[in-house]
């Protein structure tokens, strides 16, 4: 069988398998079973019989005008089919997608056609296998994946051998016989081909584990390390991590509360048992969060004081990279959390769990509530605390003299917990110099070596330091990790939390405010602003699109899919508004890099509605547009200059060159044929060429006949073929 | 059924009788096609009677031969009325003009107001005659005869009417090879009488409105009339060629291309006709001396203008 011939009952078999598997699936009408059924007969006997049934088949067609008919037709029924009818996307998607494979058949002509019907086979295919989880799949698919591999072969074949084969002699196309015919070896070796594309795709399917959307955002065993976040910390171990710049969160904050904060804690887990070298945390205990509605949960019985006293509540949107910590980070103190979470886990000390770590990106929004330190505790006593209480937040791995000598002289003159807290606070940030490079992990009493001899050091020691000091005193106190966020993305109003931003602080408890956060690390000496702001601005701009991408496209899940059918369904208008949202916050980064543009170029009637509208209007106006000039271009041929037409005039003119260059001379007034004929005369090698190359010429540029892309083909490889000559 | 003889058959057909001539077959037809008539001149016994018999008797038509003299009347031609003792009345018997194809053989031998009397016939496709107007069946051909202008005996044709014909042929001696072969056929039959028709006059009509349909690209239009006003600019003329000698070059041109093969014309065609579809449309200037008339200097007249014309690309 001759290869394009080959190729032509290839791709009809691909489609046809594609048509079964649906079929099989219950993806069809009856009626439209049928009528694909129909085409692909008609188009396989008008292919492959010859005589009566032949001459029958090849009646079965319609005129060019016809077929956009049908096309538009189609595309109508669709829209009726998924509103009225079948009543949802894919099996109106899947209708319409019938419709148009069975016009494709019968206008198989050109290669973009094959490319198209070999689009739309895919597609169904791929519908198919979603409609059905059966047995019968696999055949249908395995009979697809050897048709698909026969198809790109013979495609690729015949495509190379008219780029290059044959020279186009007379404007014929090149007969089938100097393209080869399929024998037994390209037969075999296709199927064993297929075959062996199989048992790879068997074995990656059994090897990797099928696991939810996130696993290869990442790629394998890239999770951040956070060793700030597991049960110990280290003395020493946040050096290294504090340099990392790479970005572990982003948290959205509302506008308005921007002027309040200018840099945001963002606390992960507290920690109270100090063994002389690293904390733990002894609080095992976590219970579950109540869920006061599906999603939110709420925090209870925070040991704090009464709701009336509460300081300001911070809403925000946390954007949580995959990390190999089950914590969920938040400005303390969290009072209600909410995300598509099956549970959610708190311990005594406040701080919040997933029941184990997540392997994909999460977002989740939190209202945390600042505890501000109340006028009654400025001159409190200390209280008697229980012993579950002292037995977690006093608890001292060993007495030092030197420490408790140092903390009397600090703290000797003041009465209250919060004074002496403060003095203690004030002398760390007085008397002792942040750095990054303090090895004190090697030390025997780390916190000693820091205090006495070293004076630098950074967050944990500081904190570690407090804690110390203020249990020394009776006041209990704990450690607390996290970030420090001070990143501020203006573009998306968020903060940027990278893991060079781990950071460790307390939180001393006070007989009548409760627990309240204190930070005696003093701030870095070192640069960190960059010399480049305008490098900075642009990261920040791209890091925010990044954002952007993720929430509304990379995390847009089939639940929003379907709640967007349901609104859609319901007539809902908020639609149009959700979509305008996700456009203009997508967007509006460069609206405002570029923000010179003033408000009235967009005058206020636009409403977001309005655009959405206006938008739809002019995408529907240009496709209209383009149709109306496809089938003005159809109707009246003789006023068609397509590009093709250009382009031959132009080999044209390039031919004349090259015989010029040969000293064969057009003056203006020879004619076409005159100048064939001055050729054969002159330079009889190349007649065959100048004529096949001025027969399409003069079809094209005085007859109105458009070329096909063959033709054209042909005519550059003549071309070529005469520079090739010209210059032997 | 056999297959619709097509354009190259009708050729061969007639090349069977005239032979070695198939450039003036071919224009021949080309004049049919274009719903035109043809003028042949050239000296006596080169077959210009023979050509247009052959090309009748290959059409399924009427042929009519009128022999021009010059005592022939135009009643000789179009009919007479004569009175019906029966009917009372007078009644028209149609002339010889009254067939598909007509040879007008010698028609410079006879009196201009005799060839006048073609003119209605030619250019309407109609005869007026005693106020009433007898249409002409189609197709409609005149295929005249004429010896060279300068042969004793003559009367010229008058412009009006050498206006009407499509285009002047000249057939010229065949070459010795071919003569030999007109000299070895038998002699006892008529040679066009061999032959059998191939069309009838509907189908000539049907290829006639195809021959309309063919397609003339606006710059070939252009070079066409380019052509047609370098005649009439020229200081070798005093006559360029009418609208109506345009309106021939454009439609036999597409009747070559139709011939040819092709849906559409190229410029190849507009300069091959343009000699023979203008030359015989045009007036040397006084200028120019004695050889004013002959066709082969008017034809090169012709040719030297269309070669100074630029070809569209």
């Amino acid at each position: 069988m001759p290869f394009n011939q080959a190729l032509r009952l290839t791709s009809i078999l691909l489609a046809a398998v594609s048509f079964i598997g649906l079929t099989l699936g219950s993806g069809l009408p009856a009626w439209l079973a049928m009528l694909t059924g129909g085409g692909l007969i008609v188009v396989l006997l008008r292919q492959f019989t010859t005589g009566d049934l032949r001459h029958l088949a090849t009646h079965v067609s319609f005129s060019p005008a016809g077929w956009n008919l049908l096309v538009i037709v189609g595309f109508l029924w669709f829209w009726v089919d998924m509103f009225w009818i079948s009543g949802e996307l894919l099996p109106a998607g899947i209708h319409f997608l019938m419709i148009l494979m069975v016009i494709k058949l019968f206008n198989l002509r050109l290669r973009r056609d094959y490319l198209h019907l070999y689009a739309i086979s895919l597609v169904a295919i791929l519908a198919s296998g979603s409609l059905t989880t059966d047995l019968w799949y696999f055949p249908i698919f395995l009979l697809y994946l050897v048709a698909g591999v026969w198809t790109l072969i013979l495609f690729q074949i015949t495509k190379g051998a008219e780029d290059t084969g044959a020279p186009p002699m007379g404007g014929q196309p090149p007969q089938p016989e100097l393209l080869g015919r399929v024998t037994p070896q390209l037969f075999w070796l296709a199927n064993g081909l297929a075959l062996v594309c199989f048992g790879m795709t068997l074995a990656i399917f059994f090897t990797i584990p099928r696991i939810s959307a996130g696993f290869y955002q990442k790629g394998f065993g890239e999770n951040i390390r956070t060793s700030g976040f597991s049960e110990t910390v280290n003395l020493g171990a946040i050096g290294p991590i504090k340099r990392d710049p790479s970005i572990v969160m982003r948290v959205k904050v509302p506008r308005h509360t921007l002027h309040a904060v200018d840099r945001l804690y963002v606390r992960g887990v507290s920690f109270d048992q100090y063994d002389g070298k690293s904390w733990m945390n002894r609080l095992g205990y976590r219970r579950n969060l109540s869920e006061e509605s599906p999603g939110m949960f709420i925090i209870r019985g925070h040991e704090g004081p009464a709701p009336s006293r509460l300081g300001d509540a911070i809403q925000q949107n946390i954007l949580l990279e995959p990390l190999d910590t089950s914590v969920l980070f938040a400005a303390p103190f969290v009072e209600k959390i909410s995300g598509k979470f099956p549970a959610v886990q708190s311990d005594f000390a406040g701080s919040v769990y997933l029941p184990f770590p997540s392997s994909s990106r999460i977002e989740y929004s939190v209202v945390s509530r600042v505890h501000p330190v109340l006028p009654a505790d400025l001159g409190s006593e200390l209280t008697v605390y229980p012993e579950s209480f002292t037995k977690h937040f006093l608890q001292i791995p060993y007495t030092s003299e030197r420490i408790g000598e140092l903390v009397k002289a600090i703290t000797g003159s003041q009465r209250s917990p919060y004074e002496k807290a403060q003095a203690i606070h004030t002398f760390l940030m007085r008397n002792y110099r942040y750095s990054l490079d303090a090895p004190l992990a090697g030390v025997d009493r780390p916190l000693e070596e820091f205090l006495f001899f070293r004076k630098t050091g950074y967050c944990e020691h500081y904190a570690t330091a407090m804690v110390i000091m203020l249990r020394t005193v009776g006041i209990p106190a704990r450690l607390v990790t996290g970030f420090l966020a001070t990143e501020w993305n203006e573009y998306g109003s968020y903060y940027v939390v990278r893991q060079q931003d781990a950071h460790a602080w307390v939180e001393v408890h006070l007989p009548h405010s409760g627990w309240v956060m204190m930070d005696p690390t003093p701030p870095s000496v070192e640069p960190v602003g960059d010399v480049y702001p305008a490098w900075r601005a642009l990261e920040r701009i791209l890091d925010n699109v990044k954002l952007q991408w993720s929430r509304f496209f990379v995390q847009y899940s089939a639940a929003d899919q379907l709640a967007v059918v349901r609104e859609l369904k319901a007539g809902g208008k908020s639609v149009g508004h959700k979509a305008f949202d996700s456009v203009t916050t997508l967007f509006s980064p460069f609206m405002k890099l570029f923000g010179g543009i003033p408000d009235y170029v967009f005058p206020s009637i636009l409403r977001p509605q309005g655009s959405i509208w206006g938008l739809v209007i002019v995408a529907f106006i240009i496709m209209l547009g383009l149709s109306v000039r496809r089938i003005l271009a159809r109707a009246f041929p003789d006023k068609k200059i397509t590009q093709e037409d250009h382009r031959i005039v132009d080999l044209y003119k390039q031919m004349i060159k090259r015989l010029a260059d040969k000293g064969i001379a057009k003056t203006a007034t020879t004619t076409p044929l005159e100048f064939v004929h001055l050729a054969r005369i002159r330079w009889g090698e190349a007649n065959l060429v100048v004529a096949s190359i001025t027969e399409l010429y003069c079809r094209t540029r005085f007859g109105g006949i458009p070329l096909t892309d063959e033709e054209l083909g042909m005519a550059e490889d003549g071309l070529r073929q005469l520079t090739i000559l010209g210059k032997s | 059924m056999n297959a619709t003889p097509t354009i190259p058959d009708i050729l061969e057909n007639i090349a069977r009788v005239i032979k070695g001539k198939p450039h003036v077959i071919e224009m021949s037809v080309v004049a049919l096609l274009a719903r035109g008539h043809l003028l042949l001149e050239d000296v006596p016994g080169v077959g210009k009677t023979t050509l247009a018999h052959s090309l009748a008797r290959s059409l399924d038509c009427s042929f009519k031969r009128i022999q021009f003299t010059s005592d022939l009347l135009p009643s000789d031609i179009v009919g007479v009325s004569i009175f019906n003792r029966q009917k009372q009345a007078f009644e028209f018997m149609p002339g010889p003009i009254f067939a598909n194809i007509v040879l007008a053989d010698e028609i410079n031998r006879t009196t201009p107001k005799t060839q006048s009397s073609l003119l209605e016939a030619m250019s309407e496709a109609q005869i007026s005659f005693d106020n009433k107007t007898y249409p002409l069946s189609q197709p409609f051909m005149v295929i005249a005869t004429q010896n060279p202008a300068e042969y004793h005996g003559t009367f010229p044709l008058p412009e009006s009417q050498l206006d009407r014909f499509l285009m002047r042929l000249r057939i010229g001696y065949p070459v010795p090879e071919e003569e030999r072969k007109v000299l070895e056929r038998p002699q006892s039959l008529h040679p066009a009488e061999e032959l059998c028709p191939l069309l009838t006059a509907h189908d000539v009509v049907a290829l006639q409105d195809q021959v309309d349909k063919v397609r003339m690209e606006e710059s070939i239009t252009d070079y066409l009339l380019a052509i047609v006003q370098s005649t009439r600019q020229s200081d070798l003329l005093s006559l360029g060629v009418s609208t109506r000698g345009a309106l021939a070059l454009s439609r036999a041109a597409k009747a070559l291309s139709f011939v040819r093969g092709r849906a559409y014309c190229l410029p190849d065609d507009v300069k091959e006709l343009a000699p023979i579809v203008l030359s015989h449309r045009i007036m040397v200037a006084r200028a120019q001396g004695s050889r004013q008339r002959s066709s082969e200097h008017t034809e090169q007249i012709i040719q030297d203008l269309v070669d100074s014309v630029p070809v569209p690309v």
